[in-house]
């Protein structure tokens, strides 16, 4: 192979995207008008004026999304190394130790499922 | 010395042609979507630019480029400048490990027809499809619109959501394949494609690739009808183009995993490799444009029940089913 460091491959792609980006960008710093004044620059609400900032309190629903995402995503990642490997294991031992971390992690949608999280509007149990 | 500047050559050419190539398509995709879409409903779409509006995607590029690039008042200006090259630059950069075909013979050396082989393909796909969400959420938080931030944080529950089903149906390819490279991936599946051993896990990442797309019938983060654009509401010009090339770089970056995964990569009869490659890739593009046409939109509640609720535990049982079948077939 002639370039054995591949990864630079990616970094210089990287950086070809970033000049496709960045070039029309460029153009548009050149050739777009530019306005001053007025209310052009006030953030869309229907065509009323905005009541202050939009960064305030939403529903917490999301947050038990992301939350729980977090939980499986991490076990996603130990399952793959053991997918990679699965191919050249010997037996059913193997399966038995994939059923049972696959069953923990069901478990875990069973439990947020009986919790309600996944109603909606939100009914958590207490 | 010489051969060093030669790989560096090789891959710079590389580079360009796929990028050349993937933002050629993506421009004369948003052209054929709207062509099918005005069909779909009797329309005859854009045919003014040229014949047949061959020219329609330069003039919408030319026209976004004379206009104004806004930043709203109050907005994080750091961040709201930045995002949509976050959402733009992680679907191109999925191109840089699809493979193309096998690899040419030039000047006696093998050269790998694939920006770069890396031994973790898969993960790496993963990541960009994960990094994609900050692309979304943050241009929205950061436009300082009630529209934008409702967008975005639809948009980053339901992105994370389809994340998980997405990355546990293709758990069993790497259990078949037996590695994370796409190149091994494909080679894999010299004898039969996966979709033949895997119809579950190519259902379930069609779905899940689909809503990550945050393309009809999962396109809440944008509503038209109840959050005007969300996300990028408040984009303009140049800067709301690269979100649009984002989106359709995306969906031609799901075709070509698609292929990658499950349709044996630029495997197939008679046809130069690249041929089948880009014939296959562009399946689910169609395929996405028909949906568009034909589905409502779910609601929210729906949405995150088939992600839960349907999806997970299929694949999580499709893992299981298929460890077992490959035990028991030794």
């Amino acid at each position: 192979m002639v370039f054995t460091w591949l990864n630079v491959g990616i970094l210089v792609f990287l950086v070809a995207g970033l000049l496709f980006g960045a070039g029309p960008l460029l153009g548009s710093l050149l050739f777009a008008p530019r306005m001053s004044g007025g209310d052009a620059r006030m953030p869309y609400e229907c065509g009323m004026t905005p009541h202050g900032s939009s960064w305030k309190q939403f529903g917490v629903n999301y947050y038990v999304y992301a939350l729980l995402f977090l939980a499986f995503d991490v076990d996603v990642l130990y399952l793959f190394p053991v997918a990679a490997w699965y191919r050249d294991s010997q037996g059913w031992l193997p399966f038995v130790k994939i059923f049972l971390f696959l069953f923990i992690l069901a478990v875990g949608v069973v439990y947020f499922w009986r919790k309600g999280v996944f109603s909606w509007p939100r009914r958590i149990m207490q | 010395m010489s051969l060093w500047l030669a790989g560096l050559a090789l891959l710079l050419v590389k580079i360009g042609l796929v990028l050349f190539v993937v933002l050629t398509g993506a421009a004369y995709l948003v052209l054929a979507e709207r062509k099918l879409l005005a069909r779909f409903q009797l329309r005859l779409g854009p045919n003014r630019a040229g014949p047949l509006g061959i020219w329609q995607p330069l003039a919408d590029a030319l026209k976004l480029l004379m206009k104004e690039d806004t930043v709203p008042a109050g907005a994080d200006r750091p961040l709201f400048l930045a995002a949509p090259a976050m959402s733009a630059a992680t679907a191109m950069l999925i191109f840089a490990v699809v493979p193309f075909g096998d690899s040419l013979t030039i000047a006696g050396r093998p050269v790998p027809l694939v920006v770069a082989d890396v031994s973790v393909g898969l993960l790496f796909v993963l990541a960009l499809s994960s990094i994609g969400v900050y692309g979304v959420v943050l241009g929205g938080w950061a436009s300082n619109s009630s529209f934008s931030l409702l967008g975005a944080i639809r948009g980053g529950a339901q992105m994370i959501s389809y994340e998980l089903p997405l990355a546990l149906s293709l758990a069993p390819v790497v259990m078949l394949a037996g590695s994370f490279s796409l190149v091994d991936i494909v080679s894999a599946q010299a004898g039969c494609p996966f979709i033949v051993k895997q119809p579950a896990a190519f259902l379930i990442f069609c779905v899940s690739a689909l809503a990550e797309s945050k393309r009809l019938p999962f396109d809440l983060p944008e509503a038209e009808n109840e959050l005007m654009a969300g996300y990028h509401t408040e984009y303009s010009g140049m800067r709301f183009g690269l979100y649009f090339v984002g989106e359709y770089v995306n969906m031609i970056a799901l075709g070509c995993l698609v292929a990658v995964f499950f349709l044996g990569g630029w495997r197939g009869p008679l046809l130069p490799p690249f041929v089948w490659l880009m014939l296959k890739a562009a399946l689910v593009p169609l395929v996405l444009i028909w949906v568009r046409a034909t589905l409502p939109r779910l609601r929210f509640d729906q949405l995150m029940h088939s992600s839960w609720k349907v999806l997970t535990p299929l694949a999580l049982a499709n893992i299981l089913v298929t460890g077992g079948l490959m035990a028991a077939l030794g």
